[in-house]
């Protein structure tokens, strides 16, 4: 950005610390009365040497270590990392197991876009909104709890399968979550379409079209927002996604509307493709009995070679650059969160708007700093 | 689109400059391309094989062979074919054009590389870093030989 200021232009520093943000990072403004004319982000303020760290790690205490990338999406990037080591390493991982990892993956993006919209909600205004979400959020982390043992930070993935079968009970105790919270979301979906304010704030406004977020390289519900079918769930499917029916969510107006109906329809089939895993379960172990692999495999040596293993995440395309050199430590690793090119995009998208509406559009994409610093 | 189509024409189009270009799977593909030919490539494939999306850009520390691999990862909204481009830069002076005419956001992977691997890009519109303290500069932390704790943290510098 031009540090130059005009006559009547000021330049505003939106952080590092803002309520409007879901972690540290500068937003710096140039505004023109209220219309912002340029902007950029400088992002740092939590890089934690995430991809140095994972150098210096075996390949099994990688994990935790990746889940802290980002809590919310901690089960998705455990997916990314460990499904890069398995087509490293040829790991073959039974059906049963991918079908709890395809449950638990799911159960991640329902809690992902329940926070995301109760942040939004707060973001706009609407406060309630995240007392609203927060609650049945925390019923979906009470279920994520049950399978894994942990609310946000899971360790729950191994290579060639999971740590734990699904414990007794699950499949009443979601069925009574998944039904209250279909309610919730038309809840949701009527208050968003009978709320004046709502409306006027969010329809037609921060108006993203499919050409430009192409160009833009974003992923997720931000670009189906925009119709284009993205999603790496069909493209390039991982673990079962092949044998599930669901559907990928799109709209065509890509305001910032368009963007929070999409979530409230991926939540909606992301119950679907749970009820569809717990019905398909098939019986079987959680490891092939001849696999090098279990539970605790301390040492694994991962042969020569280099992989870019990409799963959707709930914010978009989430990818592991992994190269091996043959150690039991990776020799390089690249993550490729979702939430960069995305915050990378906001500039340019809140060109032109005002100030009001920057944290609307900030908030309805959904972005994570933590990641994005890594 | 499938890989086997994408990679042909690569080869035919720049036979001279493309090394060891290989189908890797279905939805994998992979090449070793000169430098010089990186944006020219990159242009290419946009217009006519439809890989419109740069999914990443990052860079590989090989100190034994004194070489810096730069790797693009280039996908498309429109088919599930990956290529991955690697690039040989000698370690001691680690010189590419920049992709950002062709690809908008490779702007922030250029500038993590430049700043984690000390690769300097060409053209690009404000290479500047943007994760690290400006007092880490010319440290380059990602590549093999960084001493790292505990004489060189951020907590150290200040």
């Amino acid at each position: 950005m031009d540090e130059t200021v005009g006559p009547s232009e000021m330049i505003v520093h939106l952080g590092p610390q803002h309520p409007m943000q879901p972690g540290p990072f500068r937003l710096n403004l140039k505004l023109k009365g209220e219309t912002v004319v340029d902007g950029d982000i400088e992002l740092g303020f939590i890089h934690k040497g995430i991809e140095k760290i994972l150098e210096n790690k075996t390949y099994l205490q990688g994990i935790p270590i990746v889940d802290r990338i980002c809590y919310l999406t901690a089960m998705t990037n455990e997916e990314a990392y460990v499904g890069a080591v398995e087509k490293l390493a040829d790991i073959e991982v039974p059906e049963k197991s991918q079908y709890i990892r395809v449950i638990v993956e799911e159960l991640s993006r329902l809690q992902s876009h329940l926070l995301g919209m109760g942040e939004f909600g707060e973001f706009i205004g609407f406060v309630s909104m995240f007392m609203y979400t927060i609650k049945e959020r925390e019923d979906i982390l009470s279920l994520m709890d049950m399978v894994t043992g942990a609310r946000i930070t899971h360790t729950f993935l191994r290579f060639g399968g999971v740590r734990d079968d699904l414990p007794e009970g699950f499949k009443e105790k979601s069925a009574a979550v998944f039904a209250s919270l279909r309610e919730q979301i038309a809840d949701y979906e009527k208050l968003f379409n009978h709320d004046e304010i709502y409306k006027l704030r969010c329809f037609g406004v921060g108006i993203l079209d499919s050409k430009t977020a192409r160009d833009l390289g974003v992923s997720g519900p931000a670009l189906r927002a925009t119709g284009v079918p993205f999603d790496i769930r069909k493209d390039e499917p991982y673990l079962v996604y092949k044998d599930l029916d669901f559907k990928v969510c799109t709209a065509t107006d890509g305001d910032i509307a368009a963007r929070i109906n999409v979530r409230l329809e991926e939540m909606l089939e992301a119950m679907y493709i749970i009820e569809q895993c717990l019905d398909q379960m098939p019986s079987g172990p959680l490891f092939f009995e001849d696999s090098l692999y279990g539970v605790r495999t301390p040492v694994m040596r991962v042969p020569e070679g280099d992989v870019y293993h990409r799963v959707e995440d709930p914010r978009g395309e989430m990818g592991f650059y992994m190269v091996s050199d043959g150690s039991d430590k990776p020799y390089r690793v690249k993550i490729r969160g979702p939430v960069y090119p995305t915050m990378q995009a906001l500039p340019p998208l809140i060109k032109g708007t005002t100030i009001a509406d920057v944290a609307a559009i900030a908030g309805s994409m959904d972005g994570c700093t933590s990641e994005a610093d890594r | 689109m499938d890989a086997k189509t994408i990679i042909d024409s690569l080869v035919n189009k720049f036979q001279d400059s493309l090394v060891d270009a290989k189908v890797d799977s279905d939805i994998r593909v992979s090449a070793y391309l000169e430098p010089e030919k990186i944006v020219e490539v990159c242009q290419y494939m946009k217009d006519e094989l439809l890989f419109d999306h740069l999914s990443s850009e990052t860079a590989v520390d090989y100190p034994k062979r004194n070489e810096i691999v730069v790797v693009y990862h280039i996908g498309s909204y429109d088919h599930s074919v990956l290529m991955t481009i690697k690039v040989k830069l000698p370690r001691d002076a680690p010189v590419i054009e920049s992709v950002v005419p062709v690809y908008w956001n490779a702007n922030w992977y250029e500038r993590e590389t430049y700043e984690l691997f000390g690769v300097k890009f060409n053209n690009h519109p404000d290479l500047k870093p943007l994760v690290l303290p400006d007092e880490l500069m010319g440290d380059w932390p990602l590549r093999k030989d960084y001493e790292g704790f505990p004489n060189r943290t951020a907590r150290n510098l200040v």
